[in-house]
Formats: structure tokens, sequence, C-alpha cells
């Protein structure tokens, strides 16, 4: 046992001395910040775009797009309202020909910044027209904005021309049912976004087991296909067993991405907190209830163990990345199922098909993870859990030779050393 | 002395192919075993077998008294063929990892790991990483990592290929000091000079059978002495002289034949050299070599090339 944790010890060690290790560390705080602030720095740093109405119809239309501009108290404006910059035009056609230089930047309005667009509009026969001219073609959100704003007022225009007041129309329209959502398994028979919670708490950790799981395994095949090129295998062997060996990489492994997966839970759940303090303590809850922490910790060992085993021995066997993937192919489209089917798992967690796939042994953690908000029985979960224990001990009784003949094993895989190897373990 | 190896009538055989073929040798405690062979004799396997594993297909190796090689795992040193070390590890972590695998403390092992590092001239390289180190370096690192824990047995499996002739030396050295300290050493080889210059016993083998086990003197004595003649002769000349075996002939490039003339076991050298002078041959230069273990293998193996 001693060795076996010397082993992991090493493991962990090597990989967290790794820059490899901090940038996983801080892939998720990294991407998240990026995210949030990006976008908020980018707009932060353009000015705020100057806009033109030039109105021909008469109807106050200017009016109406300032007040649309007009930011909330402490936000920033979406774009300034600027006086017309060449007033009196002959018509639109002489409008749009004289505040061309402004748009391609030929000239600056008087206080020095460019003019980003200018809307044209224009009687067109009973409806108003609107020339949208702008230096930036993807300016939609901007088109959309002032030309919602005038089509408000043109619309209360001509509803006052008909005698309707304008207020009692908005009334109507926006006018909705007051629709609520029941259900017996909701905590107060009204079903809130907390009672919804579980189900994605469930989704989110047979996603993060998918991730675990392919992670641990790179690390795993890199690991033992290292110690093998460099023969380091052979003196482990002389030194320990091989479920000593096998047992301290897994370990090991499951202690890196252990601490990775705990640097951003906390991380999640720090800013949970500090931006939702309800929503984080909701989250808690979802996790503690019923014992839900120990339901995904089984499922999470389980599976782990599971797909560990099988990755340490397929490693044994390589000496090359080349012969690596070609072991690993048929391996990763089993894995590309999971993810499919667990996002279904929010809406219908009983559905039959998932049920089935839930009994199938390599997809078993994921699809019970990803169940957890149905509360599957008691037998449920303990006849998957015997089920992974079996297969994980199956592997464990085929791992165990193939490992030590493909270490001791030169050249390229041989399909034929690994049953060698194993028929020798079941023979007498 | 008690024997540290006892190898006893082993076999391995991988399906229909036989690596190693009835093998059986003892090696006394506090010796030096070569283990001679060309590629493919079933060098590394009996070394495999002798570790544990992998286990013979039959016959019996007890390895420090216990029939189970994986109970005496902390009091052996195995480096292997093409041996490597964590290349982003320090020595000294390295040798401290190695050594809390055989039963040290970390810390214990780290100690000692440095302490062969000073004695052997790395001192300053015991916290750079490995991969900092030239191949030379790191290859006494690798040798040196195999005795932190003090090993009762240590085996090396080819430990002098890939090193320059300094590093031979120095690796020959090393294994001297290891067996006089009273640690019992294996090595296997396929070049015959280390063998002769270090071995107390030498086992060779060709093709998975033993074909020798003694001393090196014993097995040089397998070879036979060789006159040398060199002159302006006809080879069918010296066909009777007294105690010739076997003549090999070959022209020299400024004129005139070299012979090599291998006597028969026990045969004097003098009278061939004695009767071929009384004949009046033209014999302008001579020369009695002893049979190198190089001969004794050839003879031993009939040919030795697998």
């Amino acid at each position: 046992m001693i060795r076996l944790l010397r082993i992991a010890r090493r493991e962990y060690l090597a990989y967290v001395r790794t820059p490899g290790f901090w940038l996983s560390l801080l892939l998720l705080p990294v991407g998240l910040s990026t995210i949030v602030i990006a976008p908020m720095a980018l707009n932060h740093s353009t000015p705020v775009p100057r806009v033109a109405v030039i109105d021909f119809t008469g109807e106050q239309l200017q009016a109406a797009v300032a007040r649309a501009l007009a930011p909330a108290p402490g936000a920033r404006a979406q774009a300034v309202l600027v006086a017309d910059p060449q007033p009196a035009y002959a018509d639109p056609a002489d409008a749009q020909r004289r505040i061309q230089p402004y748009l391609r930047g030929q000239k600056v309005l008087p206080d020095g910044e460019p003019l980003e667009a200018a809307a044209i509009v224009h009687p067109s026969g009973d409806t108003v027209a609107v020339d949208f001219w702008s230096r930036n073609i993807g300016a939609s959100n901007l088109e959309g904005l002032i030309n919602r704003a005038m089509e408000r007022q043109v619309r209360a225009d001509r509803l006052k021309s008909l005698g309707i007041d304008p207020a009692a129309l908005d009334q109507v329209e926006n006018m909705a049912l007051d629709v609520s959502d029941f259900s017996p398994k909701a905590a107060a028979g009204r079903v809130e976004i907390t009672d919804q919670l579980p189900a994605i708490a469930g989704l989110a950790m047979g996603m993060l087991l998918w991730m675990v799981v392919l992670t641990g395994a790179g690390m795993l095949l890199n690991s033992v296909m290292e110690e093998k090129t460099s023969r380091i295998i052979e003196v482990l062997l002389s030194s320990a067993s091989v479920p000593e060996i096998m047992g301290g990489k897994i370990l090991g492994v499951a202690c890196v991405t252990g601490t990775i997966l705990l640097f951003w839970i906390s991380i999640a759940l720090g800013v949970a907190a500090i931006r939702s303090p309800p929503l984080a303590g909701e989250l808690a809850h979802v996790f503690l209830d019923h014992g839900r922490w120990a339901y995904f910790a089984l499922y999470f060992a389980g599976g782990y163990l599971m797909f560990a085993t099988l990755y340490v021995t397929i490693g044994a066997f390589c000496e090359t990345a080349r012969e690596a993937q070609t072991l690993l192919g048929p391996m990763m489209i089993i894995m590309s199922v999971p993810p499919i089917f667990m996002s279904q798992s929010i809406g219908h967690p009983d559905a039959p098909l998932l049920k089935t796939l839930t009994w199938i042994p390599l997809f078993t953690p994921f699809m019970m993870a990803a169940r957890s908000a149905a509360d599957p029985p008691l037998w449920e979960i303990l006849a998957t859990a015997a089920l992974m224990a079996s297969v994980t001990a199956l592997e464990l009784w085929v791992a165990v030779p193939a490992f030590k003949a493909g270490a001791l094993a030169t050249g390229r895989f041989d399909i034929r050393l690994l049953f060698r190897s194993v028929s020798r373990h079941a023979g007498p | 002395m008690a024997a540290a190896l006892d190898v006893q009538g082993v076999t391995k055989r991988y399906g229909a192919f036989t690596a190693v073929n009835d093998l059986s040798f003892e090696l006394e405690a506090g010796k030096i075993l070569g283990f001679l062979g060309p590629n493919g004799a079933g060098k590394t396997t009996t070394v495999r077998m002798i570790l544990g594993l992998i286990a013979p297909t039959a016959g019996r190796v007890q390895v420090l008294g216990e029939d189970d090689p994986a109970r005496v795992r902390n009091r052996i040193g195995f480096l292997p063929e093409e041996r490597g070390l964590y290349r982003r590890m320090s020595p000294v972590k390295a040798m401290a990892f190695l050594a809390s695998l055989k039963g040290l403390s970390t810390a214990e092992g780290g100690r000692r790991g440095r302490d062969l590092l000073v004695r052997y001239g790395l001192a300053e390289f015991a916290d750079k990483p490995i991969k900092s180190l030239s191949k030379g370096m790191a290859q006494k690192v690798q040798v040196l990592s195999t005795l932190a824990h003090n090993p009762e047995l240590v085996i090396l499996d080819e430990p002098f290929s890939g090193l320059d002739p300094a590093n031979q030396q120095a690796l020959e050295d090393l294994i001297r000091e290891i067996a006089a300290g009273g640690a019992t050493v294996i090595f296997s080889t396929h070049v015959m000079q280390h063998a002769e210059r270090l071995c107390d016993q030498v086992l060779l083998m060709a093709r998975g059978k033993k074909v020798f086990d003694g001393t090196v003197e014993a097995a040089r004595s397998a070879a036979p002495r060789t006159l040398l003649l060199e002159g302006e002769f006809a080879a069918d000349q010296l066909s009777d002289l007294p105690g010739v075996a076997e003549l090999t002939a070959e022209p020299m490039p400024a004129g005139g034949l070299r012979v090599s003339a291998a006597l028969n076991r026990g045969a004097p050298a003098q009278e061939a050299l004695r009767e071929a002078f009384a004949k009046g041959l033209d014999i302008r230069r001579f020369e009695l070599r002893e049979p190198q273990l190089h001969d004794a293998f050839l003879v031993l193996t009939g040919g030795g090339a697998e």
C-alpha cells in the first residue's frame, strides 16, 4: 500500500509541476472572465456612436429617437443623437449625397467625433420609409433600436388620428396570460427555477465526469507510455506489484483532476455566492439534499476507476502516440455517445431509452449522474453500482496480466500478446 | 559461502518458441557474474525470471534464499537495458523515489542518493533536471539509482551499451566497488572484454541454452592457443608442424602470408616454431596468442552468431 501511495504521490507531483496543469487550473476562471469581461471591455473601449436622424416627415421622429437612446441612470448610452450636420436638404437624395463625406470619414462632427450612422426618414405613400446609412454594415442593433423608436412614434400618431388612445392599445397588446407550472415533483407544487436545479446539476455532474474521464485518460496514457518507452516501467515492476503500480497511477491522476475540479467548483461557487447568494444556497441544498453528494461520489469514483483501468492497460501496450490513437479510436466513438443522451435527461430523465442506456456499463456512470433528478430507486442505484464494480473487477482481472505483458513487450502492439497474457492468467 | 542465486532447470517458452532452455547455475554471494551471449541468447528473459517479472515455464529460481523473487524485491537493485529515468525529475528526487519503492523513506532515499552523487562526482548536477545532463552523466545516475537502497543483489542488463570508453571504464570501477562492498553483481553483455576484466564467473548462453558456466580462465582454456606466423612461405609447408591442429592463411598487402596455426590443447608452441625454423622457412614475424573470451565463446557456441 505504501508503494501505491508513493507512486501516486510522484504521479501527482509530476503533473502539478508542469505548465499544463496550471493552464488547466486557470482555464475555467480565465475563460469565464473572458466571456464576461471581454464584451464589457470592448464596449467601454469603443466610443459612443453618433447618429443623426434627417426627418422629411414632420412627425417629430428625432425626439422619439432621442428618448429611446437616453441611457438609464448610471448606464452607458448605446448611441448619441446629434444635430443634423448639414441642415436644409432639398430632398432625401440630396441628404444622402451630402451625408456621405461624414460616413466615409472625410468629415467629422463639430465635436470632432465621426458620424456612425444616419437615418433618412421620408414619406412613402401611406407609410414612412427609412434609409439607414451606416459606416459599419453590421450595426444591426443600432438600426433596430432607432427604427423601433420611430415605428412606435409613427404608429402612435396614426392611432391618434384615428381617435384611438395609443396607451390603451399598448396595454391590450402587452397583456399576457398568467401561466404557472405545477408538478407533484416540485417542492411547493408550483414549479420554480429551483425545482429544475437538480436536473441541471445532474447534467452538469454527468458532463463533468465525462470531461474528467477524457482528461484523466490522456494523462494516464501518456504517463504509462513515457515509462514504457524509457523502460522505467521495468524498474517499477521490479520494485512493486502490478496492482500497486496501476493503483498508484490511477490515484495520482485522480488527485490531479480532483484538484482541478475542486478549484473550478470553488471558483464557481464563490462567484455564485457573490453574485447571487440565494442561488449558491440552492445549489448547496441540491447537493446536500437526499444524500445526492454521495450519489454523485459513487458514480464519479466508479466511473473513473472503470475507465482509468482500461486506459492504463491500453497505455502499457503503446510506445507511440500513433499506436495509442489507433487503440483509442473505437473508445472515442463510444465516448461520444453519452453527452448526446445526457442532455435529454433534463426534460425526460425517465425516458425508456435513457433508462436502457443506463444498463450499458460504459454509459452507466454518466447516465446515472445525469438522471439524478429523477431520484432513481435504491435498487437501481445498488444494481448499477454492482454492475460498475463487476465490470471494474473483470477489467482488473484482465488488466493485471495484460499490463505486465504489455509493459515488458517491445515493438508494435500485438493483440495476440494481450490474449495470450489473459489466457495464461485464466489457465490452471 | 551461501548462494545468492540458484537457478535450476529453468525453461521459458512463448508458444512454440523456447527463449531459455533448461538453464541451471549458481552464484555465490559477493561475486560478479557476467551473463554473456549474442542478441537473442535469452539473457534478458533470464534476468526477468530472476527478478520475478515473468514466471518460468519449468524449473526453479531461488534469489537470496527465497523461491519467490517478489519477497526480496527490496534487496535487489535492477537496471534495465535501454534504461531511462524521469527526464523532468532531478537525480536526487528520482533516486529518492526509486529508493522509496525499495523500503526506504523518501527522505532517507534522497539523503543516500545525494551521498552517492557526491561520491561519484555528480554533486553539482544533483538538483538539476535529468534532461539537462549529458548522456554519460545520465547513465551514471541511472546506475547509481539502483544502489541507493544498498541492495544485496545488483542486476545490470547491458549496462555498458551506449557509453563512451571513459564512461565504460568508470562503470567498470563502479561495479568493482559494488562487489567490494559485499553485494553480488550480475550484468549481461555481449561485449566479452568487460566480462574478462570484471567477472569472477561467466555464464555463456546461445540460442537459449547455457554453453559454459565457470571462471574466465576456464572459459579461455576451452579455446586453443594460436601461433601466428608471417613470411614468404606456402601454407601447406606448415601443415605438418607438431601440435598444429588447424591453419588459417591470408595474404598480406605487402606480399607474403599470415598464417594462424591453432595449437592442440597442451601442445607447446616452441616445438612447432623450432620445426618451422629447422625447415628453413622465411619467417619474418611470429607471435603466440593466448585465447580470449571471445575465442572461447566462438568455440563453445560453434560460431556464436544467432
